[in-house]
């Protein structure tokens, strides 16, 4: 431990919340600098910056959007999907788009490792217990 | 495929777990545990708990849901929040919660992403 525990209780030595959050940020630099995290970085700049991949994406969005209603009733027509389809693919085919999504799955891929590390040592699962969705 | 942790990354790693686990909340939420886990009262309460759920989740599907059987399982659910090492445990591992959201909220800021729902599997809920 960092030098990390400053206080005696029943015992047991704790760590105080400043200290904890010393460490979060030690493990949060390092995964910062993983080669994961900077290609996450640089992909998810291109892909903000590039103008065609911005303008496909938003094409996209923009048709799902006005089919929702449709979709969730089960009842696009032929036409409809494929033209969904093809803005989806239009969209996901740009370089920059899929570059980012593979560094998006890296990254994710790293990030569910650790996620297992700590749900496993802590013994809470750390997704459910913090994130906004889902889970709650 | 398991992912192999770059040397820093593996050590920075265990420096965090090693602080949470001694954080005021872990330590009390795992003493929690440890007393529930050797408190047989509570355990058989939970059993009961849990069995009574599973055949009245059973009936529901069958439509054969009985008002007793839903007065059984509000009488244990009763006892189970009056139970003091049960409660104990239920309290302790919400302040875990809130504390971990307190820590994850700060790998956020530092990081720029959600770093919680990147360690999501798919269908944990």
């Amino acid at each position: 431990m960092m030098e990390m525990k400053d206080q005696v209780n029943d015992e047991i030595e704790i760590a105080s919340t400043s200290i904890v959050k010393q460490a979060a940020h030690h493990f949060a630099t390092a995964l910062a600098e993983t080669p994961q995290f900077k290609a996450f970085e640089q992909t998810a700049y291109a892909f903000n910056n590039d103008q065609a991949a911005q303008q496909a994406m938003q094409a996209y969005q923009q048709k799902q959007q006005s089919l929702r209603p449709l979709m969730m009733l089960n009842a696009l027509s032929n036409a409809q999907r494929e033209d969904l389809l093809q803005l989806q693919s239009d969209f996901t085919n740009q370089p920059v788009v899929r570059e980012y999504f593979t560094a998006q799955a890296e990254l994710t891929t790293l990030c569910q490792a650790l996620g297992d590390l700590l749900s496993g040592a802590i013994g809470l699962n750390y997704a459910a217990a913090c994130a906004a969705s889902c889970c709650g | 495929m398991e992912t192999i942790l770059p040397p820093t990354m593996q050590e920075a790693t265990n420096v965090f777990i090693s602080n949470l686990l001694a954080s005021e909340a872990f330590v009390r939420y795992h003493q929690s545990q440890t007393l529930l886990d050797h408190d047989s009262q509570g355990q058989a309460l939970l059993n009961q708990l849990s069995q009574t759920q599973t055949e009245l989740r059973k009936n529901q599907t069958d439509n054969s849901l009985s008002k007793d059987e839903i007065d059984s399982l509000r009488a244990l659910q009763v006892q189970a929040q009056e139970n003091v090492v049960i409660q104990g445990y239920a309290n302790a591992q919400q302040d875990a919660i809130k504390f971990l959201r307190e820590i994850n909220d700060e790998i956020n800021q530092l990081l720029g992403i959600d770093f919680a729902s990147f360690t999501k599997r798919s269908g944990c809920c």
